[in-house]
């Protein structure tokens, strides 16, 4: 029976306490700036070297180059660059990889659509994707 | 004033009001189930670090058990093809009378009473017990497994603690010298029955909330061994019929308690300004709260424990209640 | 003379208490269970076999959804398993930082074990109370790795990212805290008598059976062999620290529930010696070549994780991606006991048994 007692007080001393929930889609969740989130990606900073693509363990990432349109320069620009993030886990391995920091991570996880193919984000859509980016990227 | 709308002619403005009475009643009991699990979630809530519910209707979520049953009202009525169709609409039914039949003799004040019966604390027992037919029904009917064993599990303790349930309030009855629930508060003038028959009032609650089928003795709808019991195929307003004869036994229960135990309407000393029903409604909030207190912090017992408990220790505890109060009454009859 | 039948019963895969989508067939008679067959394979989802055609650094991703209580000794066992092939020595600071988050992990994870469990019999609250502390913990990991759940934090030759500022510190803060609130879960709970009605005597087994079975962790420490990897073949720099191995003897739910208990006590006394320790500064990456090709060879590395010996099996060719890559995978070991425990119970101690054994599907499953 004393056990019990115990059991109870304990409830009851906790009924006054401070509550720990978050008040979440009123207020933002608080979230640290490691967090990895949907990606944001910088067209302008792409080398297209392939090396998201290749390390992503989902293959979510398609990209393809074009020759850059002025010829004195070498080297290729990016032309489209899709995330599929109906299969994307958000392992943070491609911002990883990047050498010109061209992807990375932001703190936005809501990604809740009404249909599977407003999953699958465009450069356009990427590049749009400029509030709460991260600010540390390299370890 | 009920009382005398009984003995009176039997004219049609008399049962207009009457009826009007019961009709109060009858809204006074589904606002407090409403209210009730709002409170159950809200006290669980807090005892759990969280704010409960608090989007609809305010920050208190006044509304939210209105939206509940809203939403319990229009969703399809589901009944599984394989089930006994009669029995599976009856059931609820069977289930739920008795909870609104109880209410009828509880003294709520002095004057606030429909039924002022000579047995009633009998009448109480014997007919809260009909509700079981209706769970065993249900379990029946549904034609699942863990309902029929939920339903199983339901008879076996309504069987084990409605004897000590009975058994714990004969000392009541004994130094009383009535089952009538009147004269139980009146002779509580000089101390609540809490104080002269402790035992009983511990074997009483611990039977009642296993008669209630709430924590620690809810087997009968065990989420996490019968994934719900014997409601598991109910939807809709046939489910919500289950859990208003749920809450409106604990409404009733509560009502009991206060009425045998806590001295029903009976100010404290020296507080008689304070009207009798203000009085009713505090105590039958602390049995309340209680209740929910003790959802909130103990497991569930398992079910040959709890049969166990009940044949092995409360019912011989309740015998000897019987007799320590037999003894007692000889013995201050004596002085 | 009555004529009783024998019922069988579907526990799960959609039943609340299994965890997942576990599937048990059991057949029963009145509450009592005669037979009991577990159907796994719900969660399958490949993770060996996909392993193959991936680099290893693709592979830590993986590994934090198999037991995706306790991704952190996951991700170590891979790591862990690469690094022995390819001899790779780790930093000292990446060594401590391991640690920590393995150890915040472990606690994490028997968090949720206990507030489950009680859960199981019947408890509502100390779920809620647990996951007051998982959440402090899964924040404090968040903020190291970025990841809530699925942390993908160590890599081969070390870890992804240094401790930010005051991480350590608010480590520190916490392992006094996390033992007032232990000592609030022993009121709350340890003794309660209905509780311990329920868990004594429970699916119990000897220290024959249970190593008959291979079982491990607490599953194996609750009848009373001191057997902790973490102690008995150190790795990692565990040697360092001075912790106990926690057993009971009685081998039963109860023991094993007092093992897990316990066990958050000494990662608690674990991590309070590794802040202590804590490098000030140092690098947190060893010296990996760019391209991680494991020499052609195999090797099995096994560590604690909180479910038991997690083990991880690598044949290599000398490629970037494994031949072969098999996990250990505790909880499918620990899973094989049940149905000679459930035989003769009922229903009620049918949970008490399968949660006592604490499984992750994700696991099992593979």
């Amino acid at each position: 029976m004393f056990g019990l007692a115990k059991g109870l007080k304990y409830t009851l001393k906790n009924m006054t306490r401070k509550k720990l929930t978050y008040d979440y889609p009123n207020e933002p969740l608080p979230l640290p700036d490691r967090f990895r989130g949907i990606q944001k990606f910088y067209p302008e900073k792409c080398i297209v070297c392939n090396q998201c693509a290749n390390i992503c363990p989902t293959d979510c990432i398609t990209l393809t180059g074009k020759k850059h349109p002025d010829s004195s320069k070498r080297g290729k620009i990016i032309d489209t660059y899709d995330i599929n993030f109906e299969i994307c886990i958000l392992c943070d391995l491609c911002t990883e990889v990047c050498p010109t920091e061209a992807i990375i991570m932001t703190n936005q996880f809501e990604l809740a659509e009404y249909s599977r193919d407003e999953l699958f984000k465009d450069l356009v859509w990427l590049d749009e994707n400029d509030t709460q980016l991260r600010k540390e990227n390299k370890a | 004033m009920i009382e005398g709308l009984l003995t009176s002619e039997a004219t049609w403005l008399h049962f207009f009001i009457y009826f009007a009475l019961t009709v109060l009643l009858l809204f006074i009991v589904l606002g407090f189930v409403t209210y009730a699990i709002l409170a159950e979630r809200k006290v669980m809530g807090f005892m759990q670090l969280r704010h409960g519910p608090n989007q609809v209707g305010g920050r208190w979520g006044l509304l939210q058990t209105v939206a509940d049953v809203l939403k319990l009202l229009i969703k399809e009525d589901a009944i599984p093809r394989a089930a006994d169709k009669p029995l599976f609409i009856l059931a609820p039914l069977i289930a739920f009378t008795p909870a609104f039949m109880v209410l009828a003799i509880i003294p709520f004040t002095d004057r606030f009473q429909f039924a002022d019966i000579g047995v009633g604390l009998l009448y109480y027992i014997a007919v809260s017990g009909i509700t079981t037919v209706g769970v065993v029904t249900a379990g029946w009917a549904s034609n699942n497994k863990y309902a029929l064993m939920g339903a199983m599990r339901a008879a076996a303790q309504m069987i084990s603690y409605e004897i000590p349930l009975v058994m714990s309030v004969i000392g009541v009855i004994l130094l009383t010298g009535s089952m009538n629930l009147n004269d139980i508060v009146l002779a509580q003038e000089n101390g609540w029955y809490i104080l002269w028959q402790p035992i009983a009032f511990i074997v009483f609650f611990i039977a009642a909330v296993a008669e209630l089928n709430r924590v620690p003795f809810d087997l009968a709808e065990a989420e996490s061994e019968l994934v719900a019991g014997y409601f598991v195929e109910y939807t809709g307003f046939r489910w919500a019929f289950f859990m208003l004869a749920e809450y409106v036994y604990m409404f009733a229960m509560s009502a009991l308690i206060t009425v045998v135990f806590l001295g029903g309407w009976l100010p404290l000393p020296y507080l008689g300004f304070i009207p009798g029903a203000v009085w009713f409604a505090l105590k039958f909030m602390v049995v309340i709260f209680l209740l929910i207190w003790f959802r909130v912090t103990f497991p569930r017992i398992r079910a040959d424990q709890l049969m166990e408990f009940g044949w092995k220790v409360l019912l011989p505890v309740a015998i000897a209640n019987i007799f320590l109060t037999a003894l007692l009454k000889e013995w201050i009859n004596l002085f | 003379m009555i004529r009783t039948e024998e019922m069988l019963l579907n526990v799960g895969p959609q039943h609340p208490s299994t965890h997942g989508v576990f599937r048990l067939v059991i057949k029963i008679d009145g509450e009592m269970i005669i037979d009991a067959k577990p159907v796994i394979g719900y969660l399958h989802r490949g993770t060996e076999k996909i392993a193959e055609n991936l680099q290893y650094t693709q592979i830590i991703p993986y590994t934090d959804r198999l037991d995706y209580l306790a991704a952190m000794t996951n991700n170590y066992v891979l790591c862990h398993a690469v690094e022995t092939m390819m001899e790779l020595d780790i930093p000292e600071r990446a060594e401590y930082l391991r640690i920590i988050t393995m150890e915040l992990g472990r606690i994490a994870s028997h968090l949720v074990w206990w507030g489950t469990y009680l859960l199981d019999l019947g408890a509502t609250s100390p779920f809620l109370y647990a996951f007051r502390e998982r959440e402090m913990i899964i924040n404090l990991l968040n903020e190291i790795s970025g990841g809530r759940l699925t942390f993908n934090y160590m890599r081969v030759g070390g870890v992804k990212w240094d401790a930010p500022d005051g991480w350590i510190e608010k480590v520190k803060a916490f392992i006094p805290y996390m033992r007032e609130q232990l000592a609030g879960y022993g009121d709350l709970v340890t003794g309660n008598e209905i509780f311990l009605n329920r868990v004594k005597g429970i699916g119990q087994y000897t220290k024959e059976e249970a190593m008959d079975y291979s079982l491990s962790g607490a599953n194996l420490r609750c009848t009373g062999l001191a057997w902790d990897l973490r102690k008995s073949e150190p790795y990692s720099i565990y040697d360092r620290f001075s912790f106990e191995i926690c057993t009971a003897d009685t081998g039963d739910a109860w023991g094993r529930y007092q093992v897990r208990i316990q066990e958050i006590e000494q990662s608690l006394r674990i991590l309070e010696q590794a802040v202590e320790q804590f490098p000030e500064t140092g690098e947190v990456m060893g010296k990996v070549p760019k391209v991680i090709k494991p020499p052609k060879g195999e090797a099995f590395v096994r560590i604690e994780s909180p479910r038991g010996e997690i083990g991880c099996y690598i044949a290599s060719e000398g490629k970037k991606e494994p031949y072969r890559l098999k996990f250990r995978r505790p909880s499918f070991y620990n899973l094989q006991i049940l149905p000679k425990l459930l035989v003769g119970q009922n229903m009620a101690n049918l949970i008490a048994i399968l949660g006592a054994i604490d499984i992750v599907l994700g696991e099992v499953d593979g």
